[in-house]
């Protein structure tokens, strides 16, 4: 199938690294416009899938087009459409943002006329005008990325690639990236394929999202769709001092499934919805359960993540401070 | 008493183990002498027949104690920066914290390379005599040479050791490499002396390690010298004397900053 | 063009970070000079040699340092290849469109550009030293072509390394591979004058007929009998070299 129906179209990509198979079998569909978003933890395949549609590295099995090229057989041409900016944003400490921009212009073939003009305008974009001429190696992190930003739109890209464009950051860069995406997004119509380990960063910026796993898709479509799947709340209690959470589980466990909680909690997926955290309450209070705390949480695409792979987005248990003197169990 | 033997012998065997176990570490200290000489060697065939140049059979013989040294030093300035790496990593600290001996601690890393610059000199010798190597002093010629590589190789191991507790730096050790590698070069170690002229002559003969190696040539090229002998030691004990007060220095230094 | 403007482009970044991070540069300008002091100074005898083409050790030991600089040059242009592929950086060649062979040429042209100076400085040694200067300004000319070739052939083989290997931990096989290059040949000794097997490496060797051409004009006039066979050899090593560079590149996305 060729790619002139969207921007990114992969079927049954595949790479394999000796024995061990990073990315087994992805197949997208992006549309011109969209932004993409591929959601897992660290060792999923995320930056792996990214360097194979950005022609950096060779798939093992599967197509894909970019921008209706072939990332094989046309990987110039794809290279012409696209923008990059991956992990560890790859600059060079001893030059300077500008030079790294003039760098970057010759690269893309851009005339010298252009390229001074079209790089001043990428600086206010992103707010490096004043840091322009000092070396990139005095830039924060924050800055760094947006300079990588600036970088990979100085050929106005049909396609951006941003593998984990936040991470690291604080949370106003964090935030000030993302509106700055938006914005590109907005008035050019660029699509935009990021990859992120943070759910609120999916949750916030992107239209679809990809949820991948050792190598795998194991959910997609819009946040709010996937989020409506997994669907009921989660209802979870904090035990008091010196109770386990065993007498409060056998409870909730009445009332829907049991998921996995802190320790010295105990948490369950609610059927019938926000309206019956009072008939659990009453339970527990029947039950002469000492509660210290209790939450109900909308689901999330953790929760998603979760019910498709068993396991949570961001650690293996989500830690929770632990009152002094409690031991741990 | 017997318990500091004991804790010296224990560092030491560290000190020779791990270098063996890292054949990284000293396979190219080796092999670069080596290859060195061989290149020599070959190269500087027809110079012994000079006018002036010392009575050798081959430009081999005159080389193979330039080669012995060559290997101490490499391997003595690598002593050194295992000692920097060991205070990189912690370890230093943490035999600090021990009850063992503080001498044992630098005594340990320059025992192991007395230790290594022995037997690496003996290596030098058996590939030589399998290129033909004839030493006029026999048996005893090359144990006197041995014991003088070994003596300038602790010599040396001391020198980059207390380089290496001043810095806390195996990179700042490894740097100073090149400068010894010049300072051998305006020496008698490559050439002979007595071919040399001008400024360069003078700086040579300044350079102990000139006199040094012609000692341990001697020994190789004319037969059994004790007086020639004699002065060889004299210099490498004085690398070891000067290294050994520098290092002590350098730990009461460190150690009166850190206690 | 717009090849051109990426050769250069990178030719140029190249030369400039020589300038930002000068303690990186200066043991490669100081290596030749101390080269040049220790073997003349050490082997002065050997002029004594029946038959030895110089009078002055310096004036046979020069050419060699220099040109033994130039080569260092193209290495030092292969590590920086090497450091970027490390870093991450040489992934913003590699992702935009600029063809594989205008990046290698880039890199090529800064090893060749960054010989000049070890051969201005060693030429400014062999003035104040007072080499034999046989043939006037051919004597440097000569020298030149030969340090731009040689400076070429390094910057081909470390590139050719960094490509293939993309860290530098093959920055030593970079150093031995020149050392080699350079040492199996006439570089202490001339022909005639050597003997058993690196007699009959050395004529084997292309590097010997480099460092006739490079010293031609320090032992007596330049001629083209001496140069042409020293041209011959740095083109046969630049198409290999290259070639090996350029294979590399072809294969540079894994």
């Amino acid at each position: 199938m060729q790619g002139t129906d969207g921007h990114v179209v992969a079927e049954g990509l595949v790479r394999r690294f000796g024995t061990i198979e990073a990315v087994a079998g992805i197949d997208l569909v992006i549309a011109p416009g969209e932004i993409f978003g591929f959601l897992g933890p660290n060792g999923a395949g995320k930056s792996t899938t990214v360097r194979m549609l950005t022609t950096l590295l060779r798939p093992t099995a599967g197509r894909a087009w970019v921008a209706g090229y072939d990332i094989v057989e046309q990987s110039d041409a794809v290279r012409r459409s696209i923008g990059v900016a991956l992990q560890d944003a790859a600059i060079d400490p001893l030059m300077t943002g500008r030079e790294l921009l003039a760098l970057q212009a010759v690269l893309h073939g851009i005339p010298r006329s252009a390229s001074h003009d079209r790089g001043q305008v990428l600086l206010e974009m992103v707010g490096l005008t004043g840091a322009a001429d000092r070396r990139v190696g005095t830039y924060s992190g924050g800055m760094a990325r947006r300079l990588d930003l600036a970088l990979s739109l100085i050929h106005e890209p049909q396609v951006l690639f941003l593998d984990e464009p936040t991470t690291g950051l604080d949370p106003n860069s964090r935030f000030a990236m993302w509106e700055e995406l938006r914005k590109l997004n907005r008035e050019r119509g660029t699509t935009v394929f990021l990859t992120t380990q943070y759910m609120e960063e999916a949750d916030e910026l992107t239209g679809r999202v990809a949820i991948i796993d050792d190598g795998r898709i194991v959910a997609q479509g819009t946040p709010a769709e996937l989020k409506a799947k997994v669907g009921l709340p989660t209802l979870q209690v904090t035990m008091g001092h010196g109770q386990d959470a065993i007498g409060a589980e056998s409870i909730l466990m009445r009332f829907g499934e049991p998921v996995p909680a802190p320790p010295g909690a105990a948490a369950v997926r609610l059927e019938g919805g926000a309206s019956g955290v009072a008939a659990v309450v009453r339970a527990l209070d029947e039950g002469k359960v000492l509660l210290e705390g209790l939450e109900l949480h909308l689901p999330t695409l953790d929760d998603v993540f979760q019910e498709a792979t068993g396991r949570r987005l961001e650690g293996a248990e989500p830690v929770t401070a632990e009152p002094e003197g409690q031991p741990q169990r | 008493m017997s318990v500091a033997v004991a804790q010296y012998a224990a560092l030491s065997r560290r000190s020779l183990v791990t270098t063996i176990r890292q054949p990284r570490a000293f396979i190219p200290p080796i092999l670069f002498p080596l290859m060195f000489m061989a290149l020599s060697s070959a190269a500087f065939d027809r110079t012994t027949q000079l006018p002036g140049f010392p009575p050798s059979d081959s430009f081999l013989q005159f080389l193979i104690c330039t080669t012995i040294v060559q290997g101490a030093l490499f391997a003595s300035i690598a002593a050194g920066s295992d000692m920097a790496h060991d205070i990189e990593e912690g370890f230093f600290d943490r035999l600090i914290a021990s009850p063992v001996a503080r001498t044992s601690i630098l005594a340990g890393r320059v025992m192991g390379s007395f230790v290594f610059g022995f037997f690496q000199a003996w290596f030098y010798f058996g590939v030589a005599a399998l290129f033909g190597l004839t030493v006029e002093g026999g048996f005893l010629g090359m144990l006197g040479v041995t014991i003088v590589a070994a003596m300038f190789a602790a010599g040396i191991a001391s020198i980059a050791s207390a380089f290496a507790i001043r810095t806390g730096s195996s990179e700042a050790v490894l740097g100073a490499f090149p400068l010894l590698f010049s300072l051998m070069f305006i020496s008698g170690l490559f050439f002979p002396r007595t071919l040399m002229d001008g400024w360069f002559k003078t700086a040579a003969t300044i350079n102990p390690l000139s006199h040094m190696v012609e000692g341990m040539r001697a020994q190789v090229i004319t037969g059994l010298d004790v007086s020639e002998w004699l002065s060889a030691v004299v210099i490498a004990a004085g690398f070891f004397v000067v290294g050994l007060t520098l290092a002590s220095l350098a730990l009461r230094r460190r150690l009166s900053v850190s206690s | 063009m717009s090849t051109s403007e990426v050769t250069w482009g990178i030719a140029r970044r190249s030369i400039v970070l020589i300038t930002r991070l000068p303690s990186a540069f200066f043991p490669s300008l100081m290596m030749p000079v101390f080269l040049t002091i220790s073997f003349a100074g050490a082997f002065s005898g050997i002029v004594e040699l029946p038959g030895f083409p110089a009078e002055k050790a310096i004036d046979w030991f020069i050419p060699m340092t220099t040109i033994q600089g130039a080569a260092f040059a193209g290495i030092t242009t292969g590590m920086s290849v090497a450091r970027d592929f490390e870093s991450g950086f040489y992934d913003r060649f590699l992702a935009s469109p600029a063809s594989r062979a205008s990046l290698l040429g880039g890199t090529l042209l800064a090893a060749t550009l960054r010989a000049l100076a070890p051969l201005c400085l060693l030429t400014f040694v062999a003035v104040v030293a007072g080499a034999n200067l046989h043939a006037g300004a051919m004597t440097i000319v000569v020298l030149g072509v030969a340090c731009l070739g040689v400076g070429l052939c390094a910057g081909a083989w470390a590139v050719g390394l960094a490509i293939r290997f993309k860290s530098t931990q093959i920055t030593p096989l970079m150093q031995s591979g020149m050392f080699l290059a350079v040492f199996l040949s006439t570089a202490q000794m001339p022909i005639h004058l050597l003997t058993g097997w690196l007699h009959a490496v050395a004529r084997v060797n292309p590097v010997t007929n480099v460092l006739q051409l490079a010293r031609q004009g320090f032992l007596g006039d330049v001629t083209w009998s001496t140069t042409w066979p020293g041209l011959v050899a740095l083109a046969g090593m630049i198409v290999f070299l290259v070639g090996f560079a350029y294979r590399g590149m072809q294969r540079v996305i894994p």
